[in-house]
């Protein structure tokens, strides 16, 4: 009984994401009567551009009210408990400064983020900065392509435009498409989502935004995470199948919201615009939100096996603590659980390297590029907030050991 | 929160009382100094171990607060998964009742049943005889409810003073997680109400920070000893961690970061106990507390070297440390919940085979050639684990041996004729 319902429930919430991706396109966010797909760097500084980012404004005003009426019901709520309302100041309370003891930076962090940075202007801004762009050779991010005038082409338009591609297209662009795109998911696999993806980039800034105001997030559990699971093989399904049904996926994909519009190009935005809003609140209280359901992402991943990026565990050397669980943005719980696979690597894994950075047990965990570790969990790290800061007592400083790896800062005394 | 007890009265004892009392500090200062005398008799002690002992002295011989703890609010906790960053974030102190003291224990044998654990007959002793001051002077007693022994003690504490079981959960599971986080929530609560101090984002940072110092400390110690097989005695090495039962994180992790630095100028060679020749053991099994050390005393006097130490009161208990994922209050608390109950490899829960994978681990790290599985008579959990244990350990190869003990001095002699001829066959296999 109880569980017809849950199955019913579930067929009904598809049936409805089905309906509301067909139906995208009749629900206007921002509509503009021309469409401006290019522009140049003149136009770039110009006061018009200005006017056009402000669909932009308002998906962040939209966002930012959202999130605050979310905390303000959750402390109503929260009040009624009088255990829990006792430490409602401390939750929600934009606390200042860093909390002392958070581990030290690593070069592996650094480089991720800057990467990401500088792909995602790249991408976005490229082509108008250098005045040329890439067609032909497609790169499997959500970066968007109906800005013409981005860098590169991102292979979501026509994975979800397929007509299109076999109907204006010669073979040798058909196969340029899909070989540059596989070939990207294979070399990469999710890397592409977890360092150069500006969709990953948003949602991570948002994340960052929560940590600084010191606002606790949704915990999601793993049966949480199972529900995601078809709505997952669904947008699948939909994001090239949409088409053939009279829809048109772009309308309902929230990165139509962030490369053209911050390019300053005039595109309509349908339910795009009320997509992006529900991805900033979402992964403002929950981490990388959007790339839970994202079919493209989802796609790579199913390359995953073929990828030499690989998350590399030493079954014995784990504790089982669960931090790498805890901390990993797409809920992958075998890297906590599995006690005897040395690969543990997901096809939902982005590669953040964020279970590497929370390990806490030398050697645990690690990123690792073609059977070398580029990444890996070491105890110094994790608790080297906790040093005394005018001590200076180190590691083993004597020992000589801890080779210095990819994070730059040593891998443990061994 | 079990009720508001009374402090033990203390006026108008009777004679009877009296001689009792003074009987009592008598002979439990003579076991404590003895087995002190022991410790320091092994002889190569670094400086800063000094220390150390001086607080095991200070605490068990002279029956004092160190004066680290002197004019602190002291909070009793009897287990590692009452997470001490908690109650510096309340402004006390945390200190670890848990006991190994015979004499406490033959007065709480009388009064708790037969096959209860002798741990938790000491705790009675203690509690029942009044005369321990930092059982006195605790103003609440936290006790994760870990078996059902713990359970009946919180009850019985209750008439004494101040106790908040703990409900710890069967299994590690994200409900289990939310389940214990909820359950430290309503500790916090009782923390404030006993301080009347409040916890706040910047208290429990501070208090994740006091411990985390410690763990610095404890972490270098470990790499170092990793790398460095027999480093220092086993025994001196539990001293040290019990002496962290009566200090402040803060204290006990400077006295650490001499005894580190002492560690590691003396580099290679000089004044390391343990040459390769040495029968190289590890202890697992129930808690090892002292003043009750005579397992690992005898090992390492009988000529082996305990090299790793999987027990509860030993390196595991303080070595995990907190991760914080989320850097909002309740990210705080979720990160001390986890901690406290998914790395602990204690059998409290209904699955434990994470502590297999540990001891595999440690049997590597330390190069370990013997196991030496301690079981404190009626503490089943620890009994129930001893098959399994013994099977994988079998597989690799390291023979183990089981000792069942209790707190008294009466079974020595056979513990020393078992583990003699223990450590002989581990010299015959090497
Ligand atoms: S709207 Fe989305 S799916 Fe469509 S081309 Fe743009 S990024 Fe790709
Ligand atoms: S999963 Fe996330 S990072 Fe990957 S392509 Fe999708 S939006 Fe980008
Ligand atoms: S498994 Fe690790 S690298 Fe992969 S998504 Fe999770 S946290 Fe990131
Ligand atoms: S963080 Fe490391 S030690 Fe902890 S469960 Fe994950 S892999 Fe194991
Ligand atoms: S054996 Fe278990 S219950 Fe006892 S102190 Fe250790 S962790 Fe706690």
């Amino acid at each position: 009984m109880n569980r017809n319902r849950k199955r019913l429930s579930m067929v009904l919430v598809l049936a409805g994401i089905t309906l509301l991706v067909l139906l995208s396109g009749r629900i206007p966010f921002w509509t503009y009567d021309e469409r401006v797909l290019t522009t140049d760097i003149e136009q770039f500084f110009s006061p018009e551009h200005l006017v056009r980012l402000l669909p932009l404004a308002v998906i962040i005003l939209a966002a930012a009210a959202a999130i605050t009426g979310i905390c303000w019901i959750r402390k109503r709520y929260r009040e009624q408990d009088s255990m829990r309302a006792r430490y409602e100041g401390m939750r929600s309370s934009g606390r200042a400064g860093k909390r002392q003891g958070r581990q030290k930076v690593s070069v592996f962090s650094v480089i991720r983020w800057s990467v990401m940075v500088v792909f995602s202007l790249l991408i976005i801004f490229g082509g108008i900065f250098f005045g040329f762009t890439i067609f032909g050779i497609d790169i499997p991010v959500l970066s968007c392509p109906t800005n013409r005038s981005q860098l590169m082409e991102s292979s979501c338009y026509f994975l979800a435009h397929l007509p299109d591609l076999f109907a204006e297209y010669d073979a040798v662009s058909i196969a340029l498409f899909f070989g540059s795109t596989i070939l990207f998911a294979l070399l990469l696999g999710r890397v592409l989502c977890g360092f150069l993806c500006p969709m990953g980039l948003v949602q991570d800034l948002v994340h960052l935004l929560r940590q600084k105001l010191k606002i606790e997030g949704f915990v999601m559990t793993e049966a949480d995470y199972r529900k995601l699971v078809p709505v997952k093989w669904l947008l699948v399904l939909l994001m090239p199948g949409a088409v053939f049904a009279g829809g048109n996926f772009c309308d309902f994909c929230p990165a139509l919201a962030v490369s053209p519009v911050i390019s300053g190009l005039k595109v309509s935005l349908y339910f795009s615009g009320f997509m992006m809003i529900l991805v900033l609140v979402g992964s403002f209280f929950k981490r990388r939100a959007w790339c839970n359901i994202c079919p493209l992402g989802l796609m790579i991943g199913l390359f995953h096996r073929l990828s030499p990026f690989r998350i590399k565990k030493e079954p014995t050397a784990c504790t089982e603590c669960g931090a790498c669980y805890e901390a990993c943005p797409m809920g992958i719980k075998m890297i906590y659980t599995e006690r005897e696979k040395t690969d543990v690597t997901d096809w939902n894994c982005i590669m953040c390297g964020e279970c590497v950075k929370c390990c806490p047990e030398d050697h645990a965990l690690a990123l690792a590029f073609a059977g070398k570790k580029i990444y890996d969990a070491s105890r110094k790290r994790v608790v080297s907030g906790y040093q005394d800061s005018e001590e200076q007592a180190d590691f083993g400083r004597l020992s000589g050991a801890g080779a210095e790896g990819a994070g730059g800062d040593g891998a443990g005394a061994r | 929160m079990m009720g508001t007890g009374r402090k033990t009265g203390k006026t108008g004892k009777s004679g009877i009382e009296e001689r009792f009392a003074s009987r009592f500090l008598a002979k439990q200062e003579k076991t404590s100094a003895k087995y002190l005398r022991r410790v320091e008799e092994l002889g190569e002690m670094p400086e800063a171990l000094a220390p150390f002992l001086d607080t095991l002295r200070r605490v068990y011989v002279d029956m004092a607060l160190p004066d680290a703890l002197r004019g602190k609010t002291l909070i009793g906790t009897y287990c590692v998964m009452a997470p001490q960053e908690l109650v510096y974030a309340a402004g006390a102190v945390p200190v670890k009742l848990c006991s190994g003291n015979y004499t406490a224990f033959s007065v709480g044998d009388g009064n708790a049943p037969r096959d209860a654990c002798p741990l938790v007959k000491a705790v009675e002793g203690f509690c029942e005889t009044g005369l321990m001051p930092i059982y006195r002077d605790c103003a609440l007693m936290a006790v994760p409810i870990t078996c059902d022994c713990k359970k009946k003690i919180a009850g019985m504490l209750a008439a004494r003073s101040r106790v908040f079981p703990l409900q710890v959960p069967a299994g590690r599971d994200d409900g289990d997680i939310t389940q214990y986080v909820e359950e430290l929530y309503r500790f916090a609560g009782i923390l404030e109400d006993v301080t009347g101090s409040e916890i706040s984002w910047e208290t429990l940072a501070s208090g994740m920070r006091q411990v985390g110092r410690a763990q610095y400390e404890l972490s270098r110690f470990l790499a170092w000893k990793k790398a460095r097989h027999g480093l220092m005695w086993g025994t001196h090495i539990l001293a040290v961690m019990h002496a962290a039962s009566y200090l402040p994180a803060d204290v006990w992790a400077s006295s650490m970061r001499r005894l580190n630095d002492e560690l590691e100028a003396k580099g290679e060679g000089s004044g390391r106990p343990a040459s390769r020749k040495r029968p190289r053991l590890m202890i697992t099994g129930s808690p090892v507390i002292f003043p009750n050390i005579k397992v690992p005393l005898l090992i390492e006097e009988l000529g082996g070297i305990l090299a790793a130490d999987e027990t509860c009161m030993g390196e595991r208990g303080m070595s995990d440390p907190a991760v914080v994922v989320d850097e909002s209050f309740d990210g705080m608390m979720r990160a001390l919940a986890n901690r406290a109950v998914r790395p602990c490899s204690c059998p409290t829960f209904a699955d434990n085979t994470e502590r297999i994978y540990r001891i595999r681990q440690m049997v590597r790290d330390y190069d370990v050639q013997g196991v030496v599985y301690h079981v404190l008579r009626g503490c089943l959990v620890y009994d129930f684990e001893y098959q399994l244990v013994e099977e994988v350990l079998g597989e690799m190869g390291i023979p183990v041996i089981r000792l069942e003990s209790d707190y008294n001095e009466e079974d020595v002699e056979q513990l020393k004729i078992r583990l003699e001829a223990f450590i002989e066959l581990i010299k015959f296999r090497a």
